[in-house]
């Protein structure tokens, strides 16, 4: 193996063509004979839908209007193909794509979008996810808004709440959160000389959307493919298709190359945002700070579809511990759907969330014991040998205590809590 | 769509008795709600080329400030370092330097926001704004255009705010809370005018609020109470239970109300704070 | 349609645009000017900054008529001689690029900021680049390469 950068100040390849405006992402892609589409997309959180394109068909200039049932095998999603390319029956969140229009320019696009006729036949929705769990809910899909549950159970978690002398119970909760990337999404597709439907996009999984798109297009494969541009940033955000089986069916049912470009605020409707999680916490430990048992109930929320629900739910639940060796644990880790809009992959991925409830409980029982909030984690962290709540066995080097003695010195930890007590 | 761009005032207001079309100038709000259709218009006039609207004049007793002069300009002028500071101070603080030089206070007063960040200032001076169409000049209180609701008909332009000078011992200040530091819009903003007689006693005060109520305004009866008085610690808290009290019952059953009450302390001693610093040189709080 | 004279990148233009038509669209759609980043249109994000008559502006907030008789300078415009500006150089060096999205806009701010105070303090800089979102490299980067490229 090269080693030879390591410890080394690499310059990036792409850096020059980035700092001189040279870097083109999809939006700055023109090709001969190329033409706009444009989303129409639903403006209620449920209902049943009735679409009539007649109208906006006949506007000058107004190519193809594309709905499902221009759509070979109108399904896709990473990992549970929840997903429609265009509805067909219902809509489930504010922002699900019904209807793609093509035509010559952007300002017919918009144009003809206000002249597609939605009939919404309103359904009961829910937004809690806690709601949601319940027999007598409306549903999202099928006949369950459970779409994952995730447990652990570590010895005995009522025998240590018994032994334990201090116990803190509470409930978090965070809200959902977009990447913002700055490029709100766009791309551009043609049929390549090969006779390829060929996507360029600026997506975080090439291989992923080259599979769906085949998939969605009834085509093999080999004749789909993914040209990855530039990115203006993902963050977990451009996991899940966006424009790319929009664009792909309308360059193959037209034959000729078409681009799409979001608006920042179309960027926000369209795609998948960070969990928003419900985290129910009982935390025990004994007089001297030890931890003792912990319980969780963890709920994300995760709209209108699946996405990566499952990955990031689990991730909640392994992490649910936080970094502390806990002998008695329970962890329920469950993905719901809403009809809020969808949460996917973002930094962290699930990881993120349930600090949110372990930090605060840690200092909660250091309050209620009055022991002080670094002690305490000293006591419980997880060092090289320990087993956390799933039976991993950290065999390598885990130096959290070096970390935390660090940065409380950095910050004068000490002198704040003179202050604080 | 019609475009114009207007050369003088003259010819805006002739295209304004014609058209009724929106005046652009900075265009920092108006192209955004044109293009998401909160306002729609078909004709749109440039004034932002017009040197005699674009400029800061001082007379003897008045400044008068160009209708579409930018916050930048207001910044970098000379005018607002010393005891006008605070007209300086808030217009640095709106959006971020790309907007600021773009950005003018005409079209601060025009779209009349309650979060406007340079009216507040403009108020403790008692400016008056100067309208001019085919039928002739008119001139209102800028107080008087928030509080009555005073329109600016669809022929008029505005043609510049004007106040009177402050003597040297007046001190202009301002304060704004925003949730971050650039690209925020005023969660809540003080603009204090101070001025000590020889005993230190609070010999002149105006003060205005932006975001304590519909529209920017002045605080007569926390000035009231601080007339006459010396700015201990003491007075000073009081005048905040003062503050507190109007906006609560101009507020009542805002959800922001308990927030802004708290966070009004804080931004209230800023700028009264600001200015007797300014005054006295030395810190008081 | 009008017609307009401007100056961008040193070349003057005589152009025939739409009424409706922003700065930002002339500058990318009729002269091909594709470093000028569409990000927000709204003036939030500052992708689409551009120097015009020696100050920033978000070009989506310019109407493309009110541009005439000004001069625009744009990522595009900053190379010389075949030679990359050194702010644009100290920004290769320093590594504050990633996605490269705010980076032209990013840039220019520098640059206006630059000519205007040759020797800002770090508090200048970031005011200098307040209206310019990142949301890749947490700006320490940046602002270390604006440190950099100052007095070159």
């Amino acid at each position: 193996m090269n080693l030879d950068i390591v410890g080394r100040n690499i310059l990036r390849i792409d850096a020059l063509s980035k700092v001189t405006g040279k870097a083109l992402y999809p939006e700055d892609i023109f090709m001969d004979n190329m033409v706009y589409g444009k989303t129409l997309r639903s403006k209620v959180p449920h209902a049943y839908i009735r679409i009539d394109t007649g109208k906006a068909e006949k506007i000058d200039g107004v190519i193809k209007v594309l709905t499902h049932k221009d759509v070979p095998n109108n399904e896709h999603g990473v990992i549970f193909k929840d997903h429609e390319v265009f509805c067909s029956e219902k809509v489930r969140r504010i922002g699900d794509p019904i209807a793609f229009v093509v035509a010559k320019n952007k300002k017919i696009c918009e144009l003809a979008l206000k002249e597609i006729l939605i009939e919404y036949e309103e359904i009961e929705e829910v937004f809690c996810p806690i709601k949601a769990m319940k027999e007598d809910s409306p549903k999202v899909h099928g006949d369950t808004n459970i779409v994952y549950h995730y447990k652990i159970r570590k010895g005995d978690v009522e025998e240590g709440f018994k032994n334990s002398y201090a116990i803190a119970e509470n409930i978090y909760r965070t809200h959902m959160v977009d990447h913002a990337f700055l490029q709100p999404e766009a791309g551009i597709s043609f049929i390549d000389e090969e006779g390829r439907v060929t996507v360029m996009v600026a997506t975080q999984y090439p291989h992923y959307d080259r599979e769906e798109i085949a998939s969605a297009l009834e085509l093999s494969e080999e004749k789909v493919r993914i040209i990855n541009t530039n990115i203006g940033g993902a963050f977990g955000g451009r996991e899940d298709i966006s424009l790319q089986i929009h664009l792909a069916l309308a360059a193959k049912v037209l034959n000729r190359p078409i681009k799409a470009i979001y608006s920042r605020e179309e960027s926000f409707i369209a795609h998948a945002k960070r969990h928003s999680m419900i985290m129910k916490y009982k935390t025990g430990a004994d007089r001297d700070g030890k931890l003792l048992a912990m319980e969780a109930e963890i709920v994300g929320d995760t709209g209108a579809y699946a996405s990566w629900a499952t990955n990031v739910l689990r991730k909640s639940g392994v992490h649910a511990t936080g970094p502390y060796f806990i002998p008695n644990v329970k962890v329920d880790s469950i993905a719901v759907y809403t009809n809020n809009p969808f949460a996917g992959a973002m930094r962290g991925f699930g990881a993120t969330q349930v600090p949110i409830a372990h930090e605060q409980q840690m200092d909660i029982l250091a309050e209620k014991l009055g022991i002080d909030p670094i002690a305490i984690r000293m006591k419980n962290i997880f060092k090289q040998g320990s087993i956390t709540a799933t039976g991993q066995v950290l065999t390598d080097s885990v130096p959290l205590d070096r970390c935390i003695e660090k940065v409380a010195e950095k910050i004068d930890f000490s002198l704040e809590r003179e202050e604080a007590y | 769509m019609q475009a114009y761009r207007g050369k003088t005032i003259e010819e805006v207001i002739q295209l304004l008795a014609k058209y009724k079309g929106k005046v652009i100038a900075g265009g920092t709000d108006l192209i955004i709600d044109l293009r998401n259709g909160k306002l729609t218009s078909d004709t749109l006039i440039d004034i932002s080329s017009i040197e005699e609207l674009r400029r800061v004049e001082e007379y003897d007793e008045t400044i008068n400030i160009g209708a579409a002069t930018t916050f930048t300009q207001i910044i970098e002028n000379p005018l607002f370092q010393e005891n006008l500071y605070g007209l300086k101070r808030a217009c640095n603080t709106v959006g971020s330097p790309q907007i600021r030089n773009k950005g003018t206070i005409g079209g601060n007063i025009a779209n009349g926001s309650p979060a406007a960040d340079s009216i507040p200032p403009l108020l403790c001076l008692d400016s008056i704004i100067v309208l001019e169409s085919i039928k002739g000049k008119r001139e209102i209180g800028l107080e008087d255009y928030y509080k009555d609701n005073i329109s600016i008909k669809e022929d008029e332009l505005i043609i510049s705010v004007q106040f009177k000078k402050p003597d040297k011992g007046q001190i202009l200040s301002f304060a704004k809370l925003g949730l971050r530091k650039a690209l925020a819009i005023s969660r809540l903003s003080i603009a204090t005018l101070l001025e000590l007689d020889e005993n230190n006693k609070v010999k002149t005060i105006k003060i205005a609020s932006g975001s304590l109520g519909r529209y920017p305004m002045r605080e007569p009866i926390v000035e009231e109470f601080l007339l006459g008085r010396e700015l201990t610690v003491d007075v000073t808290d009081k005048a905040v239970k003062v503050l507190q009290q109007v906006m609560g019952e101009r507020l009542g059953g805002r959800s922001t109300l308990p927030y802004k009450r708290i966070a009004v302390e804080r931004i209230f001693k800023e700028a009264l704070g600001d200015g007797l610093k300014r005054l006295k040189g030395v810190e008081i709080w | 349609m009008v017609e307009i004279k401007l100056k961008v990148n040193g070349k003057s233009y005589i152009l025939e645009i739409e009424e409706d038509m922003r700065l930002l669209d002339l500058l990318r759609e009729k002269l091909g000017l594709l470093g000028v980043k569409e990000g927000c249109s709204e003036g939030e994000c500052g992708a689409c900054t551009v120097i015009m008559d020696g100050k920033v502006v978000n070009s989506c907030l310019v109407m493309a008529f009110q541009a005439e008789g000004s001069s625009i300078t744009t990522i595009e415009g900053l190379e010389k001689e075949g030679e990359i500006h050194p702010i644009q150089q100290a920004f290769i060096e320093v590594g504050a690029v990633q996605c490269g999205y705010c980076t032209p806009g990013m840039i220019l701010s520098a640059k206006a900021l630059l000519d205007k105070n040759p020797n800002p303090t770090e508090e200048e800089i970031r005011e200098g680049i307040s209206g310019n979102l990142c949301r890749c490299t947490g700006y320490n980067k940046i602002i270390q390469a604006v440190e950099k490229g100052k007095g070159v």
